[in-house]
């Protein structure tokens, strides 16, 4: 090895001002409603939610996507060093690897308070489906949860050999989880509106992108609250790696979209899900899909694009986005109803069922995100996550 | 005061505990005491598509029905009564359900009961997580109420919309309850199962076995029957007439058929 390694002294916050306790009640509060929400869900089924028997699947599935991928993605950025080697970004390797851990677990959770029968839950641990994709993501993700857990610890023991060989193994199993996870959706062959190759890559890519939408604004704010010194620059690489993802998703949609705009078994539905009020996939889709991804972009090539305001937004915007990315995956392939009758040109009843997610499912998701957040407030607390100084160190520079 | 290195040693020894005893569980199925001498038949169902669409018509003519889902003929009466299929305004529970379809606009229509079609390769046990969804030797594909966790993959993966999950309470719905056949709780998903219980007891007693929707039929529209037995009616027409596979280019192979066509 034989050269020098910049070392980064990492530090825990104080956190004893008003307004650390302040935030961590606002994530309390949400997360407490959240636990209302879910209570009364356990009493009264799923009746709650919006969903029904032609759309079973909604807000909380899109939850699960999304919290899957702001994980991989977290963990992709905390691997910049030790798998890129790209020394330059060390400083956030140990929080957002916490952070993908607490991410995988919101995820878990999500998917836990979406069953209708979580008294059963056990059965994810002792019955296997090797044919059940899902099945095979259950054991991935708790799988990944352990992987994150000893990075962190390899990253805390400053073992930099061995943190390197697990950040690249972290890396292949965060694509390998998400992969997956887009296969739950892409490989469902009966829903020409889910079926596709494309889905799985796309994951990855929002994936990564939605993981640096969230850390972004998180890492400014929390270096400015914290009164830490920090790079911007460092900041706007992450933000144009962002952008690029962002780029590369648009075109991924455009493919998508003409696909199935393409084949005559989907193009009804996909135009009208695109064109047609019915539904509010089609507010979703435009706004807060694709027009918060070209505002993103925008402000990423605007003259203000190195503004700390400007980067927040972008990442906020980003977030938001791949959200309703996951939102527009999950649920229009559903309100939209296939065909069971081919060939006939009348096929009745053949309902668009508009979805509307509950003020339950809203609550129970938010105290997920909130969960994570908790999560991350108290971790920088407890454990030494956060670097002393979020500046770039030039090599041979030792701190003692 | 526990240690951080302890801490996280502590985490992470738990989820590696948890990820182990699942990947320690493959292959533990517990259906074998369903499988004993079923291999011998292959249940399926042929249904006459003329003889359902006049007795759908004619009931809609005399109780001046517009709506082909308000319509309820004697098999699906039959078949929520016996099979403790609770009723709600809500949601549409019935596991079988009416489509009116037509070649063009003006052409005349052909109804359509559609219930779960028991893929030879069905899509729902392909993704189940838990093995809740399995298929018996004898092709019926049923639900494990104690194992179903209501993830609902399986409605989502079924290419016939036969599955409904219960998103209320059905004893609260339900006006009489038949103890022989599954009592449901709120959470779980539930499908036609040719009224296994009911074709497990009259097989056991030397009957011929037959659904309720199929006893239940004044046209005798429902023709149920083992596939692997020659003689029976199913084999005899499937020989004979030409029948429709809903959605055959999935590859799924339903054994419930469509005959469209008079002999």
């Amino acid at each position: 090895m034989g050269a020098e390694v910049p070392k980064i002294d990492f530090k825990k916050i104080d956190g004893s001002s008003p307004g650390y306790y302040a935030i961590c009640a606002i994530w309390l509060i949400i997360c407490l409603i959240g636990v209302y929400a879910y209570y009364l869900q356990w009493i009264y089924g799923e009746q709650l939610t919006g969903l029904n028997n032609q759309v079973p699947w909604g807000f909380g599935i899109a939850a699960v996507c999304y919290l899957i991928g702001a994980s991989a993605g977290s963990l992709i950025v905390s691997a910049l060093s030790g798998v890129f080697e790209k020394e330059e970004f060390k400083i956030f390797s140990r929080s957002a690897a916490f952070f993908a851990a607490a991410m995988i677990v919101a995820a878990m959770g999500a998917i836990f308070t979406d069953i209708g029968n979580p008294a059963n839950s056990i059965n994810f641990l002792i019955h296997f489906n090797p044919t059940s994709i899902f099945s095979w993501n259950a054991f991935l993700y708790s799988s990944y949860f352990v992987v994150c857990v000893v990075y962190l610890l390899a990253q805390f023991e400053e073992k930099k050999f061995l943190t390197r060989c697990i950040a690249v193994f972290a890396v292949g199993w965060a694509i390998l989880v998400h992969s997956g996870t887009g296969g739950i959706i892409g490989f469902i062959y009966s829903n020409d509106f889910y079926h596709s190759s494309l889905t799985v890559p796309l994951f990855i890519i929002s994936a990564i992108a939605s993981g640096l939408g969230l850390l972004i604004p998180t890492y400014i704010l929390t270096f400015k609250w914290t009164k830490r010194e920090y790079d911007l620059d460092l900041l706007w690489t992450l933000t144009k790696i962002m952008g690029a993802m962002v780029i590369l998703l648009i075109y991924c949609f455009i493919v998508e979209g003409f696909e199935k705009g393409y084949m005559p078994a989907s193009h009804e539905a996909f135009l009208r899900m695109i064109t047609s009020p019915e539904t509010p996939e089609v507010y979703v889709y435009w706004i807060g899909q694709i027009g918060l991804m070209l505002l993103a972009l925008a402000i990423m090539l605007s003259p203000f694009r190195k503004r700390e305001w400007a980067i927040i937004t972008a990442g906020l915007l980003v977030a938001v986005a791949v959200f309703c990315e996951r939102y527009t995956l999950v649920v229009p392939g559903l309100s939209y109803p296939y065909d069971i009758f081919p060939g006939y040109e009348v096929v009745k009843p053949f309902h668009i069922v508009p979805y509307y997610p509950s003020w339950t499912e809203w609550a129970i998701v938010l105290a997920l995100f909130a969960g994570a957040y908790l999560a991350y407030c108290i971790g920088i607390k407890i454990f030494a996550l956060l670097p002393e100084k979020a500046v770039k160190i030039e090599k041979g520079e030792v701190k003692k | 005061m526990i240690s951080r290195r302890k801490f996280l040693v502590l985490v992470t020894a738990s989820a590696a505990t948890l990820a182990t005893g699942k990947a320690l569980s493959i292959g533990d199925n517990g259906n074998e005491h369903y499988t004993v001498d079923l291999s011998e038949y292959k249940w399926g169902m042929i249904i006459d598509v003329d003889k359902c669409t006049k007795c759908v018509l004619d009931i809609m003519k005399k109780e001046g029905i517009d709506d082909i889902e308000k319509v309820r003929p004697p098999c699906i009466v039959e078949c929520d009564k016996a099979n403790n299929v609770p009723h709600s305004d809500k949601y549409y529970y019935s596991l079988i359900r009416l489509y009116m379809v037509k070649e063009t606009e003006d052409a005349n229509p052909l109804v359509f009961p559609v219930m779960c079609q028991e893929c030879e390769h069905p899509a729902c046990v392909e993704v189940c997580l838990t093995q809740a969804s399995y298929k018996r030797e004898d092709g019926i594909i049923v639900i494990d109420l104690h194992r179903c966790i209501g993830c609902r993959y399986c409605m989502i993966a079924c290419p016939y919309n036969a599955r409904r999950f219960l998103w209320e309470d059905p004893k609260e719905l339900l006006k009489v309850v038949n103890p022989e056949a599954p009592v449901r709780k709120h959470g779980v998903v539930m499908k036609c199962e040719f009224c296994v219980w009911k074709i497990d007891r009259e097989r056991a007693e030397g009957k011929e076995p037959k659904p309720v929707c199929v006893e239940a039929c004044p046209h005798n529209a429902l023709i149920f029957g083992n596939l692997k037995d020659p003689n029976s009616e199913v084999s005899k027409i499937l020989r004979t007439s030409k029948v429709l596979t809903l959605r055959a280019y999935l590859g799924t192979n339903p054994k419930v058929k469509y005959k469209l066509w008079g002999d």
